[in-house]
């Protein structure tokens, strides 16, 4: 029995005076016990879908046509009342950040049982008994000390479970689960995917999951519709679209996301940027036209038709069959510079937080222990760890904007290490360093110009022409138009932001770039735009670069050597292919297991990513 | 013609009150060239006179006079130039002090803020109204130690509001990269930070000018500010206190005029806070 049907949906959003389609021509079915992943990049419109659902559309927002029928009543012409009695109970929602989720004054025993209370599950002692086996059934264990938690003494993941546990204490017929793992680590990326998968099995629920992992949907999901502008670009069985996607867009997102294994491809980067709620009304054609790489005149002329592929698989792509030919230009690895002499060492780094609690009571905490490593001329040595392994840090350190407790830092030659004011001049003129947040790492009162110039401004001496024809070569360096140079940081997009950042960071020549996760937060066309520009800047400048993520198959693709970091210690090092091919920690096997495969076929199990909790703090 | 004005001069709020202090500074400037008679000029004749629109006025004196037959809407409009005298010398100098102070607990953080957070708690520990009057006490009246009084008192307000604000900005991603560019710490405050935190300076300002005035008539009204010889609004208060059963105009004028400046300030200031402050309107915004 299907639980969820949507029948040619359009939502519509008044916008700059004029009516612009948001979400258009909607239609899927969602049987029971069923998960239906959405899709697509930001901007695709696919949590506009989720809030159709719920009814929660923001102001200015409403649903123009069609029907959302849930269990056969249509969610969109319910009155208020029963919608309401529906959410929460036969609908629940698992939401994309954990924490936000729970309200921070209460406890989470509080909270559980206030839903229950609503669900009316009898009085206060079957509640709190009812509490405790659900949080056994999340996986949760001490469910008892947990429940006199408030949701900040909790991990990211740990919420995420309690909510998943709140979204299954009604049985609900529907989940709607909205990138419920974007903002987790990977590893608990992974045992949140498979935990939703186990309840929803047993409890026959339909699932709804959001996400913008292509390769995650195609893993746990039964169908997959992936959404561009807010169209559906492709709907069909998730192993179908994967292995044999007929719409180019969804092509296009598989090649430009890299791989964790088999031979390391290049990136499709598909070009710009999907169009905005203000272009998509002046669009005519396919909404993708701009950016596909098999347009024909056609495209342009009328917005194209679903188009059957097989049974159950549609498209709406005129040429569905020219989709298979894409291919990546092919980048030349041949071409890049090889590892030369020893640039910059570092020997037995550790850094040591330090935090005071009253008068008596001090904490310390070793974010970074005894690390080493060199980083050779022209090579890319990428870290990778989860967040609180100290990346981050040894970043911070390396650069100068933290002093280290113990060990040495050696940059061309010379040590660094005391931080005196010539130590910093030398570290800067050779280390620079690209922020993780472009919006955090931009001053949005400075002209772009002004920002990626301002190396020029602290040193002296260059007249404000001089330096706004420099910004205009390094902008056409990084891909930007010249004119760039005169908007503020807010006029830009947040790929273009990052490609701000960089040029900065390229203005005084370092040979050192450190990158502290520039792409996480990008969607992968972006991200593919930026990795490629990253590839191409290392061709023509020949520097080295520390690139720090959390997400192998970035540092896999772009990297020559590898650094695994855990709880501020490196626990594995070497080639890049050799650590992803063989990995000999077991902490690097959890990592590479909890990544969704690149085949389909290949079952995941991210079981292997059992790791013991660490103990993070020590008291002195 | 909307778009034109930046988005605070759009505000309802601000343009009331830069009227209400446009006024009173036009006032306070040309003095001498609005009052119809010398602040000053006696005439034992005509005492308590009522104004205009009341019954046995005299159309010469608008306002009435007060007890020594002194023209009250001179007076008032005289009463500017002190209003406005220590309105903007006192809160700028609270400003400077407290501003200054602000950016290097901020900014440096450490020992250096904790040692200013302490500070700022000792002070605010102090009963204002009590530490201004001690203040005046051991400084002597006048008009520059009223301003002194004020800059003394109240630098505490911009040091502990600004100083959070500072912080806020000081973590931000920009700040570590214009140190990584080679910008000294003094030009990273004058070009990044305080950029950054001027909407609140100047909303702050905006703010205290209000408060200043406040003090100003306090301090007169007990008779240690200005001499007798320069009108203040404080002083008609004083003065008019003893007739308010015969003349509650005399008293209700000034009360009035300090209403309304006060008044103007604030509104300047909320007005300014809501259109400038980028968290408020983000929120608005979205």
């Amino acid at each position: 029995m299907d639980m969820l049907i949507a029948r040619d949906v359009s939502v519509t959003a008044s916008f700059d005076g004029g009516i612009v389609p948001v979400i258009q021509e909607l239609s899927f079915s969602l049987p029971a016990g069923r998960i239906l992943g959405l899709v697509g990049e930001s901007g695709a419109g696919k949590s506009m879908i989720g809030r159709t659902i719920a009814q929660l559309l923001p102001p200015g927002f409403s649903v123009a046509s069609g029907e959302l029928m849930f269990d056969g009543q249509d969610l969109i012409r319910l009155p208020a009342e029963t919608r309401r009695e529906l959410l929460g109970r036969d609908i629940a929602f698992v939401p994309q950040e954990p924490l936000s989720g729970l309200n921070p004054v209460l406890t989470i025993g509080r909270q559980i049982d206030e839903h229950l209370g609503r669900l009316n599950f009898g009085h206060a002692r079957l509640r709190r008994e009812r509490a405790l086996d659900m949080l056994n059934a999340v996986h949760l264990s001490h469910g008892a000390d947990l429940l006199d938690k408030y949701p900040h003494q909790l991990s990211g993941g740990m919420c995420q479970r309690v909510l998943i546990a709140m979204a299954f204490a009604s049985k609900p017929k529907l989940l709607v689960a909205d990138e419920p793992t974007t903002a987790l680590d990977v590893t608990i990326q992974a045992r949140i995917v498979e935990l939703i998968a186990e309840l929803q099995s047993r409890e026959k629920t339909a699932v709804v999951f959001i996400t913008h992992d292509l390769r995650l949907a195609a893993q746990i999901c039964d169908n997959i519709m992936v959404l561009y502008a807010g169209r559906p670009a492709e709907v069909g069985p998730a192993r179908d679209i994967f292995s044999n996607p007929a719409h180019p867009y969804t092509r296009c997102l598989q090649l430009s996301n890299p791989t964790v294994s088999g031979p390391r491809r290049d990136l499709y980067a598909l070009p710009e940027r999907m169009p905005g709620l203000s272009a998509i009304k002046g669009i005519v054609g396919c909404l993708f036209a701009a950016r596909c790489p098999n347009v024909i005149e056609a495209c342009t002329k009328a917005l194209p038709p679903f188009i059957d592929i097989e049974p159950g698989h549609v498209a709406t792509c005129i040429r569905p069959e020219a989709t298979k030919a894409i291919a990546p230009p092919g980048l030349q690895r041949a071409e890049l510079p090889q590892a030369g002499q020893p640039l910059l060492e570092a020997k037995g780094l550790t850094k040591i937080f330090k935090s005071s609690h009253g008068f008596f009571r001090r904490t310390a905490f070793a974010a970074v222990k005894d690390v080493s490593f060199t980083l050779n001329e022209g090579e890319f040595v990428g870290i990778v760890g989860e967040s609180g392994s100290g990346k981050s840090t040894v970043a911070r350190l390396l650069c100068g904007l933290e002093k280290s407790g113990e060990g040495a830092i050696v940059i061309a030659d010379r040590d660094v290490t005391d931080g005196g004011a010539v130590s910093r001049q030398h570290q800067r003129t050779h280390v620079q360093m690209v922020f993780q947040d472009p919006q955090s790492a931009l001053n949005p009162r400075r002209r772009v110009g002004s920002i990626v110039t301002q190396a020029m401004e602290a040193a002296g001496g260059s007249t404000s022409a001089e330096r706004l024809s420099r910004a205009e070569a390094l902008l056409s360096e990084i891909g930007l138009p010249p004119e760039a140079a005169l908007r503020f940081p807010a006029q830009l997009s947040g790929g273009q932001r990052q490609r701000v950042s960089i040029a900065r960071a390229l203005c005084v020549a370092p040979n050192i770039l450190i990158a502290d996760e520039i792409v996480s937060g990008l969607d992968v066309s972006v991200q593919a735009q930026l990795l490629n520009l990253l590839m191409a800047l290392r061709r023509r400048r020949s520097f080295s670069m520390l690139f720090i993520s959390h997400d192998l198959s970035v540092v896999r693709y772009l990297c020559d050597r590898v650094l695994v970091m855990r709880l501020g210690e490196v626990v594995e090092s070497g080639p890049t292919e050799q650590v992803f091919a063989s990995p000999s920690h077991a902490y690097t096997r959890a990592l590479l297991a909890a990544v969704p495969p690149d085949d389909p076929t290949v079952i995941w199990n991210p079981r292997g990513a059992e790791v013991a909790a660490p103990v993070l703090t020590a008291t002195l | 013609m909307r778009n034109i004005l930046p988005p605070w001069l759009r505000s309802a709020r601000v343009i009331i009150g830069l009227s209400i202090i446009a006024v009173i500074a036009l006032c306070a400037v040309f003095a001498p060239l609005l009052a119809p008679h010398d602040p000053n000029e006696q005439n034992l004749l005509t005492t308590f006179l009522p104004p205009v629109w009341a019954q046995g006025a005299d159309s010469a004196y608008l306002l009435g006079t007060d007890s020594l037959g002194r023209d009250v809407l001179s007076r008032l409009i005289y009463g500017a130039r002190v209003a406005m005298m220590v309105a903007v010398i006192a809160s700028f100098g609270a400003m400077v002090i407290g501003a200054t102070l602000a950016y290097l607990a901020g900014y440096f953080g450490g020992r250096i803020d904790s040692l200013i957070g302490r500070a700022v708690d000792v002070w605010m520990s102090f009963p204002p109204v009590i530490m201004s009057l001690i203040l005046m006490v051991g400084l002597g009246v006048g008009l520059r130690n009223v301003i002194l009084a004020i800059v003394i008192v109240d630098w505490t307000r911009f040091c502990r509001v600004l100083r959070s604000e500072v912080l806020v900005v000081a973590s931000k991603d920009y700040i570590a990269a214009a140190r990584l560019v080679g910008f000294s710490h003094w030009r990273i405050i004058t070009r990044e930070i305080i950029p950054a935190s001027l909407p609140l300076l100047i909303t702050l300002v905006s703010l205290e000018m209000g408060i200043a005035v406040i003090v100003e008539a306090v301090l007169s009204f007990v008779g240690l500010s200005v001499s007798s010889q320069t009108p203040a609004w404080g002083q008609m208060i004083a003065d008019a206190r003893q007739y308010i059963y015969d003349s509650p105009w005399n008293l209700l004028f000034p009360a009035l005029t300090i209403f309304f400046a006060v008044f103007g300030f604030n509104m300047l200031g909320d007005g300014l806070r809501r259109t400038l402050d980028v968290r408020l309107t983000a929120v608005q915004r979205v």
